[in-house]
Formats: C-alpha cells, structure tokens, sequence
C-alpha cells in the first residue's frame, strides 16, 4: 500500500449509490467501497463475483461421499458386526449421519473458504482506509494510479453528487483534507 | 418488502447510524450496574452448586443420581431436551425469520444466538455426565482404535443425538461469532480506550466494511442460513428419536419429531421473549426492541401453542382410537390421571391455554404479563420432558417392574449448576457483547425514513 488514494466521503446509502453509479457512467476505476453493511447495488457495481455458494456445493458432495464411504467402510469392511442377521450396510439409517455431517463439513470449509478469500482471520491488522467506514460513513476509494478519468472531473463529480468530504491520502499518511481547499 | 405503515417502525427515536452504534455499544462502555455484580454472584453460586454436583457425580457415579433399572433416565435427559429446545431459538430466529423475510428479526437476533450457544453447552453437559465415565467420553467418535478397531454403531439415535448436538453447536457458535465480525469492528474504530480498542481489533479478524468483503459476507450467510434451517429440524428429529425409536408406551409414535421440533422452538421463543424483555427494561433496548417486536414474537407463541394443544390432544385421541392397552394405560391412568396428573395439567395449561391471552393486544402489549407467561411456558415445556420420560417409564409393560423415580440433591443441584452457567453467559454476553447487530439494524433503518421513497425499487429488497 504505497499507492496515493482519491477517497470520496458520503453521508448515507442513496447518495452513494447514486455517486457510485455516475461514477461508473462515466468510466471511473473504483478500487473499493466501504460501507457500514451491505449495499446491493455497490455489490453488484463492483464486478466482483464470489463462488462461495458453488465452493458449498461441492464441500457438500465432497462430505456425502466421504461420510458414506466411511460409514460403509467401518460397518461392512473394517469390523461387520452381527445383529439379528440385519445386513451390515444399514444404508438408509446412514441417511442421518450423512445429512449432519455433512452440514457441518460444508459450514466448516465454507468458513474456511470465506475466511481466507476475504483474509478475515484471527489476528489480521485491518488497513483502515477512514476509521468512520464501520460506523455512519460510505467511502469510495480511487487508486490514483489509475483512476480511469481526470482527477479535478472526479473531486467535480462527487461534490456535485453529494459528497460530504473528497480527500487524498497516502497510504500510511494522515488524511489531507482536500474539500475544504477546493 | 418491509410496511412500516402495517407493521409498525423497526427502530424508534429516528436515530442516525452514529447513533445505532452508541446506542447499542453503550451497556458496553458504561459503567457496569450493581444489579448485574449481585445477578453474576447469584449465578456463580448456582454454578458452584452445579459444580460440586458434577464432582460427586463424578467420583461417586451415577448411583449418587436417583435413577434405578427401570427408571433409567431421569431428571438428566429431562434437562438435556429442555435445555437443547432452548437453543433452538436462536437458529430458528436467525434463520426462519430470514427465510420468511421477516427484517424484525435483526434486533433480536444476536441475543437468541448468544442464548442458543450457552443453552446448547448446557445441554450438552448432561449426555456428557451420564455417560459415568465421562473422561472416555470420546470413545463415542467414529476413529480408527485400538480397541478392534471397535466402531461405534451407526443405527443408534444415541449416536446420532452426539452427531447432531456437536454439528449444531459448532454451527451455532460459528453463526452467531461471523455475525459479530463487523460490529466487534465497529467497537475498534469507535471505542475511546486503548485496551478495547485491542482487543476487539482482535476479535474484528481485520475488518473493515470493503465491497469484497460484503460480498463473500452475504453468501457465507446465504449459505449458512440455508443449511442450517436443514440443521434446526433435524437436531430436534433427532432428539426425538432417542424416544421414537423405543418400544416404552407413551413414546412409540410417529408424531414425535415434528411435536419435539415445534416444541423447541416453542420454549427457544419462549426464552427468547425472557431475554429480550430483560434488554428491554434493564438495558433500556427500547427504541430497538419496540412493542411491535414483543408483539411479534407473541402471536408466533400463540400460532405454536396451537400447535403444541392439537399434538397433545392428537397424543390423548391415538392412544384411545389404537386401541393399545399400554398406550392407553399410559395416558390415560398415568397423564391425564393419576399420580402424575398435577404434572399433566400444569403443562396442559401452560403450554396450550395460557399463550392463549397473547390473542389480546393489551396482553401482549403489558411487558410485566408477557414476562410472565413466558416463563411459565418455559417451565409448562420443562414438565412436558418430564411426563414424556418419568410416566412412561415408571410404569411399563410389567407391573412387577415398576418404580418410583425422585431425583436426588446432586440432580438437583446440577440442573441448577447449569442455569447458573447460562445466566453468568447472558450477563457476560449483555456486557462485554453488542446485544444488537448493528450492521443490521443499520440496514433495516432505512426502511424508517422519506429517504427509503428515493430509492429505486426492487433493488433494496433484499436479506
């Protein structure tokens, strides 16, 4: 993070949402938004897909098979065991411990997945981009690397649309005010 | 979508999302009250009880317990099903209210997470004690052994309760702990103090609110909201099975594990209303947990004691109509007469007559009766466990064989042991915990103000 970042504050969800969606209008690379909780309109507009529900579907699969093979092997290969001269592969009363475990296998490594993907995890020093994103703040970041169009067009933009505060920052750096200069 | 004009507001005082988050972090940085000391040192005696209790059972066995060969299971698997009925709340809270699009559900259902997990450790104590030998307890995990290799046995709904009850605890604890993450964010970068601002900065995992984040955040809780709905029946199918699946009159029917889910969530709502009607007064919630979602949860109650009356009456009319002498003998001399009938009827009436006065408004708008009733459906679903097991299995098929079964001072004491444990974790919950996600009433504030007609619509309809 040594790059030099354009960040637009906003007050609430539908000022935004509306800034944000100008912004793609007129070919604004937008780095990231942080927002308080979740705002559909900016998950989509953000191009980032997730295949989490997919990855579940699989985790899923992955925990039938192996808890039915398990079951089968430890009660028909490893040690079969005798009662009643029932057959030793008792398949529908795996049913039970199928559908449990493999709930817990798909919560597990969906957990696990999601903590990784989104580097959510134990110990992890957050890069605040604006202390106030998690409490009553929406801020869009612009890297200013690459922005996509003009500095003044964009600071014109967000002013224009609502902003409550435009400033730069550096990476590492403290905020530089820059609306109360323009 | 959410009608305010029908329904009611979802947070009261018109506050700004800065204010959400002081509001609901206040218990957090104000100063402890003495009421809440007196409450936890109240609690930790009761804990202590329950300790010592598990001690002599322990080194003593479970002959310092009163259950004899007939009446083999006694106060301790009376508990477990109550207390696992109990933390059904939470995930049927967070999960059937979300499915059903119900946004009320957002300001209640942090606390009825945070019940279910400490009621689920609760629960799972007492399989756990009775085991006798407790410290083999994990000779219950399929694992390759020295012992054959000897599995456990795949068929048994005793090994599918522990599958069970551990899979939903880990997902309960799971669920409630990853909807914590933004808020315990929101206290590090608002918090004032160096040593909260730490350690919840610890708890947060690096949170910080970005799109990518959200985005994997809401299919996590697509995805654990849609299996563990699966889990929330099947948990309590199952606890039923352990009765369903036996022979003793009273307990062979097929009715059992829809009557045990509802059941659950019976008394899980009904803790719930405990709680949030403590927050309330003691917390001063009032502005988050409003008199339309107390009324809520009430005409809930009053829909599922309906159902409970209709399983009870079922239960009465099929062991007259089969025309089985045991089934017969069981409700008939045993429940609804007999020297168990007290029993019987203080549940009937707590469990099916009683909820019914939330059909009046004015019922379910006086805090103090809704208190009230609440506990005593808590209590009308602990005697309910406890007709279902004693009545069945004091006098079965054999007369020669019955016997009288009274619980012992160390089962009392750990049943009590284990109350003490829940309410020191709702203490500590209520004060080191948002007792509200604030993400999420932050999300749902919208739907109070002019500035939800701006938006377009359709696009905002989402949860």
């Amino acid at each position: 993070m040594n790059d030099k970042y354009l960040v637009g504050v906003f007050d609430d969800e539908h000022t935004l949402v509306d800034a944000f969606e100008k912004a793609l209008e007129k070919g604004v690379v937008i780095e990231e938004v942080y927002t308080p909780y979740p705002i559909h309109e900016i998950l989509q507009g953000m191009k980032t897909r997730t295949h989490i529900t997919h990855a579940a579907f699989f985790y899923g699969l992955f925990g039938v098979i192996m808890l039915h093979g398990g079951m089968y092997y430890a009660a028909v290969l490893s040690w079969p065991m005798q009662f009643g001269g029932k057959p030793s592969n008792t398949f529908p009363s795996f049913i039970v411990v199928a559908i449990v475990g493999t709930i817990l296998s798909i919560t597990l490594l969906t957990l696990l997945t999601f903590s990784v993907r989104s580097k959510i995890y134990p110990g992890r020093k957050a890069d605040i981009i604006d202390i106030r994103a998690t409490d009553d703040k929406f801020i869009i970041l612009l890297n200013q690397e690459n922005m996509g169009i003009e500095k003044d067009t964009i600071i014109k933009l967000f002013q224009t649309n609502g902003a409550s505060e435009v400033y730069e920052k550096d990476a590492n750096t403290t905020d530089k005010q820059l609306s109360n200069e323009l | 979508m959410y009608k305010t004009d029908i329904r009611g507001k979802l947070v009261d005082g018109d506050k700004s999302l800065t204010q959400i988050s002081q509001d609901i972090l206040a218990p957090i940085d104000a100063k402890t009250p003495t009421w809440w000391y007196i409450a936890m040192a109240v609690s930790l005696m009761m804990f202590a009880w329950g300790a010592r209790s598990i001690y002599v059972t322990l080194t003593v066995g479970i002959g310092a317990w009163g259950q004899n060969n007939t009446v083999a299971w006694g106060w301790e698997i009376i508990n477990f099903v109550w207390w696992i009925g109990i933390g059904h709340a939470g995930t049927a809270f967070s999960i059937f209210l979300l499915i059903l699009r119900q946004k009320w559900r957002s300001s209640i259902n942090r606390a009825a997470e945070a019940m279910t997990v400490a009621a689920v450790i609760c629960a799972a104590l007492f399989p756990l004690i009775h085991m006798g030998r407790s410290w083999l307890f994990f000779w219950v995990f399929p694992y390759p052994n020295t012992r054959g290799p000897l599995w456990v046995n795949f068929n048994s709904p005793l090994f599918w309760d522990f599958v069970a009850v551990s899979t939903y605890l880990l997902i309960s604890a799971s669920f409630w702990y990853f909807g914590m993450v933004p808020d315990f964010a929101t206290i590090r970068d608002t918090t004032k103090s160096k040593i909260k601002r730490a350690v919840y900065g610890f708890f947060a995992f690096g949170w910080t609110g970005s799109s990518r984040e959200w985005l994997r955040y809401e299919g996590l809780a697509f995805v654990l909201g849609g299996i563990a709905a699966v889990l929330v029946v099947s948990v309590h199918s199952i606890v039923s099975t352990d009765f369903a699946a036996g022979i003793e009159p009273g307990w062979h029917s097929t009715i059992f594990p829809p009557f045990f889910v509802v059941g659950a969530i019976f008394s899980g709502f009904a803790m719930v209303l405990t709680l949030v009607t403590l927050m309330k007064k003691l917390y001063k919630m009032d502005d988050f947990i409003t008199a339309n979602h107390v009324d809520a949860v009430c005409r809930i109650l009053v829909f599922i004691s309906l159902i409970m009356g209709t399983a009870y009456i079922t239960e009465i009319f099929i062991a007259w109509y089969s025309g089985s002498e045991f089934e017969f003998f069981t409700f008939f001399r045993n429940r609804i007469t007999g020297e168990y009938a007290p029993e019987f009827w203080f549940m009937f009436i707590f469990n099916a007559l009683l909820p019914q006065l939330f059909w009046s408004k004015k019922i379910r708008h006086n805090i103090w009766i809704v208190f009230a009733i609440s506990i005593c459906i808590n209590i009308g679903m602990w005697l309910e466990r406890y007709i279902i097991i004693v009545t069945s299995l004091t006098k079965d098929f054999l007369p020669a064989s019955w016997a009288e079964y009274h619980p012992t001072l160390v089962e009392i004491g750990f049943y009590v042991g284990t109350i003490g444990m829940f309410s020191a974790a709702v203490l500590l919950f209520f004060k080191y915990i948002p007792q509200i996600a604030i993400h999420e009433v932050k999300m749902i504030s919208k739907y109070n103000t002019q500035q939800f007609d701006h938006l377009k619509p359709g696009h905002h309809d989402y949860e």
